[in-house]
């Protein structure tokens, strides 16, 4: 059975990329799409983690993208998970 | 630094939502301890409608002259220390609630990470300058109704007859006015003038107001206690059909209307529809987040509906009150308004201008003869709206899964569910524990209003009323105050959203109103508020 890795990053916009970091690596990309073909490429390529392995990432959405005067109102975007087999 | 939302209890010391919680919690368990014999919420300050001078013959009874314009609640309601709380005075009740309100709420800005220079002194001129407003709003030229004049023995006199109304519309005045004409000092106020974490916290007060309005009315017949009670429920069984019932109307409509008429791209239509249809600006925000739209869109659609709702302020009210459906019905013109002004502050401030102004009409029209107790048409307009605020996280859930896993399908993508949780309004959380605790006091040991459990009731009536009457309506007044303040009508001028103002006027006045009103026709009419005129 192969085993389940979680991984957490935070994810923003910066009004014309999408980008994910966490402390070991950081991407960005004009789609969603292509920034999650980035993130699976990453972890693809790590020795550590056999091909056999599933990873779910975590994408936390960062709030600070929102500006202070919507936060009242609101002060949660989006969370997302992408899985990786 | 990134701000994310990961576990459950995030966020719990850092939004205003929580900070809602905390601040109507505190002075709500403070106002319950009168049922220990510790009357300690008594100090806040509430205004009369007065004059300069009564005239030769009249008596201080609904209208009082000047020296008197502000009491302590305190000095009528408690049942241990009126004494003290008469003593305070109006102008030692005003700053002790100044007192208690700053260090309150100044604990809140701390731990919000705000700048507390800029909002204590932000904080001061705001707190007074509502007051003054207070004060001015309650003289008898716009309070003042003909039954007002009658009871205190006043010779006939033109008056606006407007109630409490009077004050929030001149609080609104004066705030537009500074949020327009005096934008520097706008500027400076805004770290001070937080409309939504006003009125969540007044929200959270009127979860004492719902719970109370059973126990004020045992006072009168046990009979209209129970009616109270039920009618209560019942407004909040209509408002969550309605919403589900408005939620897929609304939606669909203006989402074609965008597609359809206006064609405006795919997500941008998505989170224009929940702006317009739902909950603006937390509507919006959700619906982008699940659409996965550019956070840009969402912040546009967010300023449009800051300003309409400001707009829908101002008229529905009136409109409401003197056009249709007016005082034969006003539940369901409660009931409309919250499902037609988008966001809660404007909401539950017009839900409480409705209130003033269905009140004295009704007051007007019979000759005083039909009383409603204050509070249960705000009710009606805030039962909707915390449906429809409670619903929107399960709404853009849905939303996120059928737009992920259906019309942009992205390998590998997963919605977690604490989604669900971390769109929901946790403001409503004190809202209801502070109406159910008040309702179970009624049930339980007031044993209904029979006159066994008379004492209880009448303890718990003096912690209660200075929290649903003053603090309240006081939180409310910085609502439309701070409103005003943080609006500016050049907003809408200067962005380019182009085609956006116009799907949002069309939509807001010629599909949400019109259809709001039916569907709260459908489920609010006929609803009866006990008379309880004496």
């Amino acid at each position: 059975m192969s085993e389940l890795i979680q991984e957490n990053m935070t994810i923003t916009h910066d009004g014309r990329d999408w980008i994910a970091w966490n402390d070991q690596f950081r991407v960005a990309a004009p789609s969603l799409e292509k920034l999650d073909e980035a993130v699976r490429q990453w972890y693809m390529a790590r020795d550590d983690i056999a091909k056999t392995k599933k990873i779910e990432v975590f994408m936390a959405f960062d709030n600070s993208a929102i500006p202070h005067w919507i936060r009242p109102f609101a002060n949660h975007y989006f969370n997302r998970i992408l899985k990786i087999n | 630094m990134a701000k994310t939302q990961r576990a459950w209890y995030d966020g719990m010391l850092t939004t205003e939502d929580w900070w809602a919680v905390w601040l109507g919690l505190t002075f709500f368990v403070l106002g319950l301890l009168s049922i220990a014999g510790l009357d300690l919420v008594g100090w806040i300050t509430y205004p009369k409608t007065w004059v300069l001078a009564l005239p030769d013959g009249a008596i201080p009874k609904k209208i009082v002259d000047v020296t008197h314009a502000f009491y302590p609640l305190g000095a009528k309601y408690s049942q241990t220390a009126k004494a003290f709380y008469k003593g305070l005075g109006p102008i030692g009740g005003i700053l002790v609630t100044y007192v208690v309100f700053t260090i309150a709420t100044c604990i809140g800005a701390y731990f919000m990470k705000w700048d507390l220079k800029r909002y204590f002194v932000g904080w001061t001129f705001i707190f007074f300058l509502t007051y003054l407003v207070w004060f001015i709003g309650h003289h008898a030229f716009f309070a003042a109704s003909v039954v007002d004049l009658k009871k205190s023995h006043f010779p006939s006199m033109f008056t606006l007859s407007l109630g409490g109304g009077a004050s929030f519309i001149l609080s609104l005045i004066v705030g537009l006015i500074i949020g327009n004409f005096f934008k520097p000092l706008a500027r400076y106020l805004s770290e001070a003038a937080k409309p939504e974490w006003f009125i969540k916290t007044a929200i959270v007060f009127l979860g004492v107001k719902v719970g109370y309005l059973p126990i004020k009315a045992a006072a009168t017949s046990t009979k209209v206690g129970h009616q109270l009670a039920d009618l209560t429920l019942d407004l909040f069984l209509a408002g969550a059909v309605a919403t589900i019932v408005a939620y897929l109307i609304f939606w669909p409509g203006v989402y074609t209307i965008s597609r359809k008429i206006f064609k405006l791209p795919r997500k941008t239509a998505a989170v224009l529809a929940s702006a317009i249809s739902i909950c603006g600006v937390s509507a919006a925000v959700a619906t982008g987040g699940a659409v996965r739209s550019k956070p840009v869109v969402t912040i546009m659609v967010s300023a449009l509906v800051v300003v309409y709702a400001v707009i829908e302020l101002v008229i529905l009210p009136g409109a409401f009150t003197h056009i249709w459906p007016g005082v034969s019905d006003p539940m369901v013109a409660g009931s409309a308004m919250g499902m037609s002004v988008k966001t809660d502050g404007a909401d539950a401030a017009a839900g409480e201008l409705l209130d003033e102004f269905m009140r004295n009409e009704i007051e007007q029209q019979s000759g005083g003869k039909i009383k409603w107790p204050e509070g249960v048409i705000t009710v009606s307009a805030v039962m909707t709206k915390i449906w429809i605020d409670m619903f929107i996280g399960l709404w853009a859930f849905i939303l996120a899964l059928f737009w992920v896993y259906k019309i942009e399908k992205r390998e590998g993508e997963k919605i977690p569910f604490s989604e669900v949780w971390h769109r929901f309004p946790k403001f409503v959380l004190g809202y209801f524990l502070a109406w159910f605790i008040y309702l179970g006091i009624f049930f339980g040991p007031g044993h209904s209003g029979a006159p066994e459990g008379m004492a209880i009731l009448k303890a718990a009536k003096a912690g209660a009323v200075p929290v649903e009457k003053g603090m309240r309506k006081f939180f409310f007044m910085l609502t439309f105050m701070s409103l005003g303040i943080i609006t500016d009508f050049k907003k809408l001028a200067e962005a380019q959203f182009g085609k956006m103002v116009w799907v949002y006027f069309i939509a807001l006045f010629l599909f949400i109103i019109p259809v709001a009103i039916i569907i709260a026709y459908l489920f609010h009419h006929g609803m009866p508020i006990p008379n309880i005129a004496g």
